[in-house]
């Protein structure tokens, strides 16, 4: 599969503004919508083009679709605490009606967002004038049907519920339920279960409908409750959890197993977890350990004292599935992103970067010298640049689209078409 | 990258990082706080082997008993595996195969291996650009001695931090062994553990950059040599040090006391972290806190 430049949203400066850091990216259902949160409170909504108007080698762009401020810094005065704005999670509700619901989640207050189109407004009022002025009711003489006329496309973001104050630390990820009345939101220490029209209390111990979800631990640990099996969860109905190499020990084994995303194959038969250096693929039926294991970046293992002090080490990378679950991808630094076909067992390097960024220019594979005589065209261990760093990538649920996003900008990328 | 890996320095590092997390806007990152503790745990239970085997083998302060201890570890012999065993131990401080020194090991190395120079030290471990965990032990056939101690149970043994001349110690049945701390890689390596001071005198002065307040900006500060220990401690603000035990006491950290998640009750049992002040008798300090 050979994968080329489709479009990069954002800022273009090397200068980054804090606010404009890309803290999200997620796809919608249908993959029609895009969305992106970022470190000022900002969502952006991308939407692809329903008509391709182009070339069959040109699948459709994304635009902006909608650009709303989700979350505002805040004050916690009894803590004295500043409550970032910055969005760590965006989840889709299914589409339901013409409007688009979601989930965004900052570290302390989860909100649900309507997105709705209106493209027609009323004219004709008998109260009002054009411009919005109130007649006198009393200059009235004859009545009539306000008619709806079209207008420009707008797009509106509502907030419809605000679920705030069950979490006493970080937010840290949501998840909605199959039976799209319910999701869950965890942070470190405590998951809660919510229904969507309820914002005032949620269900940490409430049995609800057949459930299964998934939580890791930073030791390294996955479990997975059934919250059929007891009401309380605190019990695991399983727990995936991969005996360490007693060889690879050291002062930051704990760290590197320390589990930074949880992804369900689209099939429901398989987990993926990514910690520091690696990506896992569990059999749910299968506890013990993981029936894949795929090394991001195993050449940072000897680095890890550096990356501990400068703080890359906490760095929590995402990873996802492809449509049908043959192909998972992750990111990693200088701006690379890797991909493993499971199947054929192969796996590439890409990156991200402007110079690449011609119209359907194909992605080179690029390789990272990790010791020894570096050849041409290789990278080493030295040269990488750590500050750039993809954490987000999200894939399309049906295409071969990508996005990946790098600090400030969101890459959008597409398999070759022949 | 160049990186100053020793043991002391993560601690350190991992002090600093828990102190600036204070003030990170946001709030403290349980997480990752609690991932740094693990660090921190780590590193002193090396610190702590790697100190303790250096004290059995001055005369000063060796009893009878650990005396013969060593004398009955030097007659085994053992595999050059056994040896870099003796690296790390477990989180009880019981003797564990279970850490290595980032080295996948082939077969067992004869033990004269280990009494060669460095540089064959080197030949043993494949990964030979791994700067990851071979402390400077590895590296000096000369402290070999101190890889033939047993590792042994450190629970006689604390790690404590004086507020007022900060020197990070270890206290070991009831007596003071003053290290270095935070200071850079020495290029010496092993040889640097093999000081001795003397209470009350020659300290060296870690990096006080986390006795500032908390929301000025934290300038860096050179490490002091000894000379100027005495009297730049008189300097430091009585207001930051009390800022310290609140970071490492009732603040931030105090958080991680009153957990009831199942984990951390597993990692609670195992390996206390244990911040509060102690009244060291028979000492000149009047202040210290210990850590762990």
């Amino acid at each position: 599969m050979q994968w080329c430049f489709s479009q990069v949203k954002g800022a273009i400066d090397d200068d980054v503004a804090e606010a404009d850091i890309i803290s999200t990216v997620e796809f919608n259902h249908t993959g029609e919508l895009l969305a992106t949160g970022d470190k000022g409170g900002r969502v952006v909504i991308f939407q692809q083009e329903t008509e391709n108007k182009n070339p069959p080698q040109f699948r459709s762009e994304y635009n902006v679709y909608s650009t709303f401020q989700s979350h505002e810094p805040e004050f916690d005065y009894l803590k004295s605490l500043e409550i970032e704005e910055k969005i760590n999670k965006i989840r889709w509700l299914p589409q339901k009606n013409a409007a688009q619901f979601l989930l965004s989640t900052n570290d302390k207050t989860i909100k649900l967002w309507k997105i709705s189109e209106r493209d027609r407004r009323p004219e004709g009022y008998n109260l009002k004038e054009e411009d919005g002025r109130y007649k006198d009711p009393n200059s009235l003489t004859s009545l009539r049907v306000p008619v709806l006329i079209p207008m420009d496309l707008m797009v509106e973001a509502s907030p419809r519920r605000v679920f705030a104050n069950a979490h006493t630390y970080h937010i840290n990820s949501i998840s909605v339920n199959s039976d799209n009345e319910t999701y869950l939101s965890a942070d470190d220490l405590r998951v809660n279960l919510w229904h969507l029209e309820i914002t005032d209390r949620s269900f940490k111990f409430h049995p609800h409908q057949c459930n299964t979800f998934v939580y890791s631990s930073s030791k390294g640990t996955i479990r997975l409750c059934d919250m059929r099996a007891s009401a309380l969860c605190d019990k695991h109905s399983k727990l995936f959890e991969e005996p360490e190499d007693p060889s690879n020990r050291s002062f930051f084994s704990e760290i590197i197993s320390s589990i930074s995303d949880v992804k369900f194959s689209h099939n429901g038969r398989y987990m993926m977890t990514r910690d520091y250096l690696s990506v896992k693929i569990w059999d749910l039926n299968m506890e013990n350990r993981p029936v894949e294991t795929y090394q991001v970046h195993e050449y940072l293992r000897s680095k890890l004292c550096s990356l501990y002090e400068n703080d890359c080490i906490f760095d929590k990378f995402e990873c996802c599935w492809n449509g049908d679950d043959s192909v998972v991808m992750t990111g990693s630094y200088n701006n690379f992103f890797r991909m493993f076909e499971r199947g054929h067992r192969r796996d590439v390097t890409l990156e991200a970067s402007r110079e690449n960024s011609k119209p359907l220019q194909v992605l080179k594979p690029r390789k990272v010298c990790a010791g020894g005589k570096r050849k041409k065209d290789e990278i080493s261990v030295d040269s990488l640049d750590f500050n750039k760093k993809i954490l987000h990538t999200a894939w399309h649920p049906q295409d071969n689209i990508i996005a990946v996003a790098t600090t400030n900008n969101l890459y959008i990328f597409q398999d070759k078409v022949i | 990258m160049e990186c100053a890996f020793d043991a002391q320095n993560l601690i350190s590092i991992s002090l600093r990082k828990i102190q600036s997390s204070r003030t990170q806007r946001g709030g403290i990152k349980l997480h990752k706080n609690l991932l740094v503790t693990y660090v921190l745990r780590n590193a002193r239970q090396f610190y702590m082997n790697k100190n303790l085997s250096h004290i059995q083998r001055t005369q000063q302060y060796e009893d009878v008993a650990a005396v013969r201890e060593r004398q009955e570890y030097l007659e085994i012999t053992g595999s050059f595996k056994e040896l870099t065993d003796d690296f790390y131990c477990n989180f009880t401080g019981v003797e564990s195969d279970s850490w290595h020194c980032g080295a996948h090991q082939p077969n067992d190395q004869p033990a004269e291996v280990a009494h060669q120079d460095a540089s064959a030290c080197a030949m043993v471990s494949p990964v030979s650009d791994s700067d990851l965990m071979v402390p400077e032990a590895c590296w000096s056939c000369v402290e070999k001695s101190a890889w033939e101690l047993p590792v042994p149970n450190t629970t006689n043994q604390k790690t404590v931090l004086d507020l007022d001349t900060h020197v990070v110690t270890t206290v070991t049945n009831g007596y003071f062994h003053s290290d270095c701390c935070a200071q850079p890689k020495q290029p010496q390596g092993a040889h640097y553990y093999t000081k001795k001071r003397k209470m009350d005198t020659n300290y060296y002065i870690i990096d006080p950059e986390f006795y500032l307040p908390d929301f000025g900006p934290v300038p860096f500060k050179r490490m002091r040599a000894d000379e100027d220990s005495n009297g730049d401690s008189d300097q430091l603000d009585s207001s930051n040090i009390s800022n310290l035990i609140s970071v490492l006491g009732s603040g931030g950290l105090s958080e991680f006391m009153s957990w009831q998640h199942t984990d951390l009750e597993q990692i609670f049992a195992t390996q206390t972290i244990c911040l509060k002040q102690t009244l060291l008798t028979g000492s000149g300090w009047t202040r210290a806190i210990e850590a762990f």
